[in-house]
Parts: structure tokens; sequence; C-alpha cells
């Protein structure tokens, strides 16, 4: 009869397993801002110990390229765009029918993201919104999980001002990168929303003054009653016209900062448990800026996409 | 009461007033989503993604009060 396995180890060396993880557990809670606070200084070495954190918003300048400063978000944006072109340029150099291993991968991401698509916008405009919205994905996923990867936010680096800064930071946590992204979206949104339906009839959405001034003629022409509900409706359909602008501009702006916040919260929080429980105990924090990570450029590339729908269908009731 | 007190308990209070909303908002959303599954789990999908989609959206405005109270407490911020 074979031995009962758990997890595919026996027993002991199970209980084993389990015995190292809290031993390792205990000492790093001991040697964190936490345990020096209850037990004092035991006498752990000081490598184990982690300096306390500054975060700090505005990111900093690493050197400057033709007149333009290069900041350390900068150049972690660089890696993910290298390391995403990369990937892509390996795998699409020799397709195969039964593909290898990484391009299996690069298939069933891209096609998760395709169906992602089609679901929400259906199936002509889903692979029309595609591109972009696969790009977006992609990119803040490739930022977000990057910057957990050890290495951001520990490598020092001395400037040319001779100031001892990070090397590198997790692209999405500039706010300028945000920003950058909701841009983006915004303009194609529009570019979409005016292809699809003609420039005129898409803009009429935000300035729907017609109604408005076929009031006014009406009024005009001695039709009084005709003229007054005329004006009354074409008053409320402009109102709303710039109601619509105004949530489209805010849009840039929650965009922004739903995924600045997002992501700059993470990394305070991750330096701060690493601060006061390191090693073991922060790693639980770890899976949930991973989780986190994922989900937000989800929700930037899924509410893109949600946008650029409602952009491009026809409006129900134009004249009612 | 001066200045750095002042700012601490500006911080602390940004944050926390302005989290209440989006949790209840969050909260409800949930629930909504919860009640519909159970009468029809065969729509998961569609439920799903629109509860995610609510949720973001709420989770949002609780992240404008992290900002404001991370600017107010790094004194880049009044």
């Amino acid at each position: 009869m074979p031995k009962r396995r758990y997890l595919g180890f026996s027993l002991p060396v199970l209980v084993g397993i389990i015995v190292v993880i809290l031993a390792l557990g205990l000492i790093s809670l001991l040697s964190g801002a936490l345990g020096r606070s209850f037990f004092g200084d035991i006498g752990l070495p000081g490598w184990l110990s982690v300096p306390q954190p500054h975060p700090e918003l505005p990111a900093d300048v690493v050197f400057h390229l033709l007149g333009f400063p290069i900041t350390n978000s900068i150049i972690a944006a660089w890696l993910s765009i290298i390391i995403l072109v990369g990937i892509s340029y390996a795998v699409t150099r020799r397709l195969k029918l039964i593909p290898t291993r990484l391009q299996s991968l690069l298939e069933a991401t891209l096609g998760w993201l395709l169906s992602f698509c089609q679901e929400v916008a259906g199936e002509k405009n889903g692979r029309r919104f595609f591109p972009v919205v696969a790009t977006i994905f992609l990119f803040v996923l490739t930022n977000a999980w990057l910057g957990l990867v050890p290495g951001f936010g520990s490598i020092l680096i001395t400037n040319a001002e001779g100031e001892t800064v990070h090397l590198l930071r997790g692209a999405n946590t500039d706010i300028n990168l945000p920003l950058a992204l909701a841009l983006i979206s915004f303009i194609f949104v529009e570019y979409w929303g005016i292809s699809s339906l003609g420039g005129l009839r898409y803009l009429r959405k935000f300035a729907n003054v017609g109604r408005f001034f076929r009031g006014i003629g009406q009024l005009l022409r001695g039709r009084l009653r005709a003229g007054l509900t005329g004006i009354f409706n074409g008053a409320i359909d402009v109102f709303v016209g710039v109601l619509e602008t105004l949530s489209e501009l805010i849009r840039i702006v929650s965009f922004t900062f739903r995924l600045f916040g997002n992501m700059t919260a993470g990394e305070i929080l991750l330096l701060i448990v690493a601060f006061l429980a390191p090693w073991i105990l922060a790693l639980p924090f770890y899976g949930l800026e991973l989780l986190v990570g994922f989900v937000q450029a989800l929700i930037f590339a899924g509410l893109t996409l949600v946008f650029a729908t409602i952009a491009v269908t026809h409006h129900a009731a134009e004249t009612a | 009461m001066d200045a750095e007190a002042i700012r601490m308990l500006a911080a602390g209070l940004a944050m926390g007033l302005g989290a209440i909303g989006p949790g209840i908002g969050i909260g409800i959303i949930g629930y909504g989503a919860m009640q519909a599954l159970g009468r029809n789990p065969e729509a998961r999908g569609p439920i799903m993604t629109n509860m995610i989609l609510a949720i973001a959206f709420a989770e949002a405005i609780g992240i404008y009060a992290l900002i404001v109270a991370i600017l107010i407490a790094g004194k880049i911020l009044g």
C-alpha cells in the first residue's frame, strides 16, 4: 500500500517544511519594525532589517538625454516595451503550425483578449477595437508586474547631480504614464465614434441644439404651444449635451487617477509592509499586488472598450 | 493646534471619510451581483463582467480620497 502523500511530500517532510517556514516567519517578524518595538533589539544581524521607507510621488531623474530628463519610471517603461516587443518578435519570427510553448502562450493570451473584446463590443467592432485595447492591457500589466520584480526600488545609482536615486521604479507609479494612456484611450474613443457614425452626427451628441432652434422657429411662426415645448425640450437637450462633454473630459482624469492611485498605493503598501515585517510575512501582499495589477490592467482596457462601444452605437432616440 | 497636528488630522479624515461611500457602494454592488447570480447561475459571465466594471467605478472614488490624503500628508497640498 503506497504511503499517504501530502502535496507530494511524505508527512515528516511536510512537517519539516512547515516548521522551517514558521521559523523564517518568526525571524522576519522579529527583525522588522514590529518586532523591534515589541521585543527591543535582540541582536539580529544588520542585513535583516529594512530601513524606513520614504515614499515620494514625483519620479527621480536619473540622467539627461538630449535635454530631456529621463526618470527611473521611464527606464522601467522602456524595459517593459523591450520585453513585450522582444517576446512578440521572437515568437512571430518563425511561426509553426504545431506551436512551441512560447507561441502557444502568446496565442492563448491574444485569443483570450480577442474573445473579451468581441464579447463586449460585438464581432466586427471587437476585432476593430482589439489592437489598441490589447496593447493598453498588455502594457499596463507588464508595467505593474515588472514593478514587483526584485531590483525595482532597491538598486541605487548616483545621478549627474550627485544624488543617490533608485534606478528603476514601477512605471505606473509616475502620474505621467497613466495620463498618457488615458489621453490615448480618449483620442481613440472619439476617433472610433467619428469614423463609425460620421463626424457631424457623432459630435451632435455633445451640442444637441437642433430641437432648441426648431422650437424657436415654431414660436416665431406663431405656433405657441409647439414652440414652447420645443424650446423646453431643446434646453434639456443642450444641457444633456454639456453634461456628456463634461463626462468625456472627466473620464480622462478618472482613468489617470484610478490607475495611478492603485499602483502608487500598492507600492507604498509594499514598502511599509517590508519595513514592518520583511521576508516571509510580506509575501501575501505581493500576491495582492499581483492581483491588483491584473485587475487594474483589465479595468483600464475594459473601460476603454465599453466607452468605445457606447460611442459607436447609434443614438437610440434622436428625435423623440 | 499647530499646523502639523491639523495636517495629520486632515489626512486621516480625508481617507477615512472618503472610504465610507465606496465601501458601502461596493457592498451594494456585490449584493446585487450575488442576487442575480442566485437567480440565474447560467448568466455568470455577463454578471461577473459587469460587476467588476461597476466595482472599478466605485473604487475609483475611494482612490481619489487616497490621493488627497497622500497629498496632504506629503505636504504637497496645504
